[in-house]
């Protein structure tokens, strides 16, 4: 393939028809249009739902427009979220995407510090990949905020609050990313043999720093206990995103690697497959332990009431399942690619349900226990609950789904130009 | 300037016209979630008799609001008097104040796609001269008395000064200013509040709101 080489990066000359029409970038485009639907629905219900007060209808007498706001005011669902749970599915979707992403990209990070040959060879793939589950995150969280004011966010800026340290955490996040990968894939290697030792140390202090802010933004609210209460919280966002992390890391490997790094293929899952086992055995004592701390009623609605099943399911995924697979003849140094498959798989959607349950579970308990005599109802036709839980919007799922979309896509696209997965020597 | 509200609450008989008055004053988009305030309410058996206790809420205008410290944009913010508010033209819908508000004070308000919450009338009636919040002047049983805590002769701080009082959640560290009054009757005390709940007096409340004042200021 014919190549022009920019600031010592090669980009394959391709045609846009390549680019951009090829089986992957399709199945991307599905995933995309579903997302696009729920775009479509989440600003037609923000943006264009008719809502009404009381002044309304005394100014436009005899207005359908009222009659109907009315109706829904009546009717309608409520609006998008309800006052009791307003972290949803695309706060989930987020923290699923955002922190698995720097999983991937702190586990490349380390493993270039540490000179581990397997990874530094494959790391322009894995940083990539992770880098592209974080513009899935910020996809999803985009549609989740009122974007029309987000310019308030560099006008009247909060520094102290997790949520805005993220806009400026994101901005210099992606473009060191972009630089790492940069250096990676660049001819240029007498000088960036001379900053790699500081760039990485470097990408570490920001994958820290990245990690710190992300527990800031849950630890602040201080009324929800679950996230106050789970000790220390920034380790366990990274040991929960570094065994997502290396559940993508399996899977993408078998996607990206299985032929072209075939020599080698063999020592990169014995090698993905020990850090799973040791991310599986620390999230498994992590959370045997964090729910001595976690406040009683938060932890009782997670292990005995209403999150049960789903506890139980993400322990059984995520951790029991994944641990008898990979200990099965483990020093036997085999692999057998069903259970690896299997077992990336089983990581990948039971930390999910660990993401949901996080953030569902934080609003799980309720708020309404204000006098100590029990929980109260808000409105006259209410009951009074003791669990709070929402099924997401149908919108959210399509967002989220299209943000899988964003993902495979911009991978893709990156892929293309840029060759990120071609094995490195450097 | 320090806005608070006094809640004789064992006078509340449900009948929602403070809900109604707070729409109709503040043009609150009309809906049952929709609520800048609202009656809570639950119910249970004592000693196989049935009870029914009626909760008048709102936003507390904490001292140390969470939901201030937690805004990006700064959208919620304290006034110099004391109140919370929140900018709904900076609002970017994070819904973070909803999360960190321990009342759920907060909802999303449609109609300006930003969250919205009690402000004591302060826009409505207060900054135009009123001294009653709409809540307040259309309460048939003088349940709410809003006034200045910074007053020593104002009626709310001799309300204080007088009676007993609580607030709610106080573990929470926010130093919320509804008080509400520790009612007459002993009976309805026990069947009405939880028995980790601090009874205050004013010389025993005032200086936590001091400490938080002087906290939130430095």
């Amino acid at each position: 393939m014919k190549t022009i080489t920019i600031a010592g990066v090669e980009i394959n000359k391709v045609s846009i028809f390549e680019l951009l029409f090829n089986k992957t970038m399709l199945f991307s485009y599905i995933l995309l249009a579903i997302g696009v639907f729920g775009i479509y629905e989440v600003i037609n219900e923000r943006y264009f739902l008719l809502t009404a007060n009381s002044l309304d209808a005394g100014l436009n007498p005899g207005s359908a427009e009222v009659a109907n706001a009315f109706k829904e005011a009546i009717f309608g669902a409520g609006g998008e979220v309800k006052r009791e749970s307003p972290w949803t599915l695309y706060i989930s979707n987020y923290i699923y995407m955002i922190y698995t992403g720097s999983g991937i990209i702190f586990i490349v990070t380390l493993a270039e510090l540490l000179n581990i040959d397997l990874l530094k060879k494959t790391a322009a793939g894995f940083l990539t990949f992770g880098l592209c589950m974080v513009f899935g995150g910020l996809f999803t969280i985009i549609f989740d905020l009122n974007t029309l004011h987000m310019h308030w966010m560099f006008l009247t800026p909060n520094v102290g609050a997790g949520m805005w340290l993220m806009l400026p955490l994101y901005m210099v996040y992606i473009s060191f990313v972009l630089f790492e990968i940069y250096l990676l894939i660049s001819e240029n290697k007498e000088w960036i043999k001379k900053i790699a030792l500081l760039i990485l140390i470097l990408g570490i202090s920001i994958d820290i720093a990245e990690y710190y802010i992300q527990a800031k933004l849950f630890n602040m609210n201080t009324a929800r206990h679950l996230w106050t209460t789970y000790p220390i919280l920034p380790l366990y966002f990274i040991v929960s995103s570094f065994l997502a992390a290396s559940g993508v890391m399996i899977a993408y490997s078998y996607v990206t690697y299985r032929d072209s790094f075939k020599e080698h293929f063999k020592q990169l899952l014995l090698l993905l497959k020990k850090i799973t086992l040791f991310m599986i055995i620390v999230l498994g004592a992590y959370e045997a332990v964090s729910f001595l701390f976690i406040d009683k009623k938060w932890a009782n609605v997670i292990l005995f009431s209403g999150f049960a099943y789903e506890f139980y399911i993400y322990a059984l995924l995520a951790i029991v399942i994944p641990f008898g697979f990979l200990i099965y003849r483990f020093f036997q140094e085999r692999i057998n690619n069903t259970l690896m498959i299997m077992t990336s798989l089983f990581i990948i959607v039971g930390t999910y349900i660990g993401r949901f349950i996080f953030v569902y579970g934080g609003n799980a308990y309720p708020m309404s226990d204000r006098f100590g005599k029990g929980f109260e109802r808000y409105t006259e036709y209410d009951i009074a609950k003791d669990f709070i839980f929402f099924f997401p919007h149908m919108s959210e799922i399509y967002i989220v789904i299209g943000s899988v979309g964003v993902v495979i896509a911009a991978y893709k696209v990156l892929n293309t130009l840029f060759n990120v997965s071609k094995i490195s020597n450097h | 300037m320090n806005y608070a509200m006094a809640l004789e609450y064992q006078n509340c008989i449900n009948c929602k016209a403070c809900e109604v008055a707070c729409k109709q004053e503040n043009g609150v988009q009309l809906g049952a979630d929709k609520q800048r305030i609202w009656v809570g309410q639950n119910e249970d058996f004592i000693f196989g008799n049935p009870t029914v206790n009626y909760y008048p809420s709102q936003c507390n205008h904490c001292i140390d609001a969470p939901c201030v410290s937690v805004c990006p944009t700064n959208a919620s913010y304290f006034t110099e008097e004391g109140l919370v508010l929140t900018d709904k033209d900076k609002c970017i819908l994070c819904k973070g104040c909803m999360e960190a508000c321990p009342y759920d004070a907060r909802f999303v308000d449609d109609k300006y796609v930003a969250v919205d919450k009690c402000t004591f009338c302060f826009d409505t009636r207060i900054s135009m001269g009123e001294t009653t919040t709409a809540c307040q002047a259309t309460c048939p049983t003088k349940v709410r008395l809003f006034g200045d805590l910074d007053d020593e002769n104002g009626e709310l701080v001799q309300l204080l000064k007088r009676k007993k009082f609580f607030v709610l959640k106080e573990s929470e560290g926010t130093v919320p200013k509804l008080f509400y009054i520790f009612p007459d009757d002993e009976q309805f005390a026990i069947n009405s509040i939880g028995q980790d709940t601090t009874i205050h007096t004013w010389d025993t409340f005032k200086p936590l709101i001091d400490e938080a004042i002087k906290r939130r200021d430095s």
